[in-house]
């Protein structure tokens, strides 16, 4: 390529720095519905969302008496979790953790939710652990994976709760 | 032709940068800096994600190259690099995950041990004390998993005597788990009475106050605080209703009132307790049930007492704001002269997580109350009562310095026994876990 049409790419590439930036990407990156998917062996397809928060609290931890729930769970920072913990949990990051140690030092569960840093480990770990639950961003639903309904709605749906 | 480009190409981008400061100044639309940074963060994670994503998708592409690579070695000699170091990333991709899902599978027994302190300062206007600083309790909790359906907690407490420090197995009991309705544990457990003595354990950094209400206090004879047993517990169908339950057989208090019969029982009758709540799914955040407990008393040879000890209690549990209260009534009969005794306590505590500077300060207010006949055998079988009247209101706050340690300062004034001066006091504790 002739010099003088790097100098034009580059001059292009430096102008288009110069150019606001644009909202309404960043504005649908946050309606996107996380979905919650669990292995499709697991007896669950739709759940309420009373339910979903019963077992993200620990409060339900068997699908069947031989199949223990495995919760997962973004680390901080992710779009998921935060979901999570608005809209399920109803609890700031301190309270989450606070929550969680006097969960298991109560005796009422042996171990927190166990921390996945990025949709394709949760998608992973869903599709290797018997049991396990994840939230996940609704794009990034794997093949492997079921997606559970959240009030009878899946994600994409209007009126599915997990946005 | 290249200098009039470059001109042009000028005009263009002073325009751009013309227009991009020009943009529409809407203070309704303008997201906050800290908006724009946590967009930021977000579009770096998805981007992460995306990259981890394609990562996978290369290496599995490679790995599937480098099994064809493998059977065509013999024609394509010349390029054995490529597909090598392409089966190395897939071998490293592969043992990644095989990493993940080992770490998120529990190992058999797991055993976690959290520790809690606490250090206290308290000063009172009653004759006779002195202020200052005191330790106060040091407690080692332990849970493990020993299998998918078994597992076993602990709970150690070490507390400042004037000449030692007093160790105490506060718990330790092995679980059984059936299924989310039937679970069984077998060891020392705190008596599911009421609320707060199975909510909260040992560990101030688990509760918003200083001190636990009267009623329920460590070392106090008013409820048994622990027992030696078997407990079955478990959620029972109901809906929406939320309704979990627990029933509990073993020892029942010893001689010495405050304590269980850790080393056997004290007479042939065994206690029993039984106890039901409820968490409507609609209302989260509330609870409400009661318990039921009964045991035999043998506090000296030869005096037995029957005991009988009805419960309730009523919580929000969310921290906008916090509310708990709970209600007992001890009964006891004297099996000699077959005469009744009845007291009853309460508390009610309200707080509220204030939502400036990160939710770190929570105010809190608490009410408690204890009355007892002017004569009760059980209370009074010591020359000092270990039961005696109580009215008292605490004031404080709290400020949670980290996500595990606080600082709590609280002003209590209270009145006991019958005809009493009031007793005004300073209480400040920084509790916390490690």
């Amino acid at each position: 390529m002739p010099i003088r049409w790097k100098i034009v790419c580059g001059v292009l590439v430096l102008a288009s720095f110069s150019l606001p930036a644009p909202q309404h990407l960043f504005a649908q990156a946050h309606d996107v519905d996380v979905a919650v998917v669990v292995q499709p062996d697991t007896p669950v397809s739709n759940l309420s969302l009373a339910e979903v928060r019963k077992i993200f609290l620990g409060d339900r931890q068997y699908w069947t008496a031989n199949t223990p729930v495995v919760l997962l769970i973004r680390a901080p920072v992710a779009r998921e979790r935060d979901v999570v913990l608005k809209i399920i949990y109803q609890m700031s990051e301190s309270q989450f953790k606070q929550y969680w140690i006097a969960k298991i030092f109560r005796a009422e569960s042996v171990s927190a939710p166990k921390v996945v840093y990025s949709n394709d480990m949760a998608s992973e770990l869903v599709t290797a652990l018997p049991g396990a639950i994840a939230f996940v961003d609704s794009r990034d639903v794997r093949p492997g994976t079921k997606v559970v309904r959240v009030d009878g709605r899946l994600p994409g749906e209007p009126g599915y709760p997990l946005r | 032709m290249f200098s009039r480009l470059l001109v042009v190409l000028a005009f263009l981008l002073a325009g751009c940068v013309l227009f991009a400061q020009s943009a529409p100044a809407s203070a309704g639309q303008e997201p906050s800096n800290q908006a724009l940074l946590d967009q930021i963060q977000q579009l770096q994670k998805r981007l992460t994600d995306m990259e981890e994503h394609q990562r996978r998708t290369d290496a599995a592409l490679a790995a599937l190259l480098g099994a064809q690579g493998v059977a065509d070695k013999t024609v394509q000699a010349s390029t054995p690099a490529a597909p090598a170091s392409e089966e190395h990333s897939a071998l490293q991709a592969g043992e990644h995950d095989h990493a993940q899902i080992r770490e998120a599978t529990i190992h058999y027994p797991s055993l976690q041990i959290r520790g809690f302190a606490d250090v206290d300062f308290a000063a009172t206007d009653q004759k006779g004390t002195t202020s200052g600083f005191d330790l106060g309790q040091f407690v080692l909790h332990f849970a493990s998993p020993l299998s998918a359906k078994v597992s076993y907690f602990g709970e150690l407490s070490f507390t400042a005597e004037p000449s030692t420090y007093d160790v105490s197995v506060e718990r330790s009991l092995v679980r059984y788990d059936y299924n989310d309705y039937f679970k069984m544990s077998f060891g020392k457990y705190h008596t599911p009475i009421g609320y707060w003595n199975n909510t909260f354990h040992h560990g101030a950094w688990l509760q918003t106050t200083i001190s636990r209400p009267e009623m329920v206090k460590f070392g106090g004879t008013f409820t048994p605080i622990h027992f030696v047993g078997l407990l079955a517990e478990g959620n029972i169908p109901s809906g929406g209703l939320g309704l979990a339950y627990s029933a509990g057989l073993g020892n029942g208090r010893s001689s010495i009132l405050s304590k269980a019969g850790d080393s056997g029982d004290i007479n042939d009758n065994r206690a029993w307790v039984a106890s039901l709540f409820a968490r409507p799914a609609r209302l989260y955040g509330l609870q409400f049930g009661g318990s039921v407990y009964r045991d035999k008393l043998t506090p000296t040879p030869g005096r037995n007492f029957d005991e009988w000890i009805e419960s309730a209690h009523l919580v929000w549990t969310k921290e906008h704001p916090e509310f708990l209260s709970e209600f007992s009534n001890v009964h006891h009969r004297d099996l000699q002269t077959l005469q009744t005794y009845n007291s009853q306590a309460f508390y009610i505590q309200l707080a509220y997580r204030l939502p400036w500077q990160e939710n770190k300060w929570k105010p809190y207010y608490r009410f408690e109350y204890i009355h007892r006949p002017n004569f009760e055998p059980v209370w009074d079988i010591n020359p000092t009562p270990s039961v005696e009247d109580l009215v008292g209101s605490t004031v404080g706050v709290r400020y949670d310095i980290t996500n595990y340690a606080a600082f709590k300062g609280e002003y209590r004034n209270t009145r006991r026994g019958v005809n009493e001066p009031r007793v005004n006091g300073a209480f400040f504790q920084t509790a916390f876990t490690f």
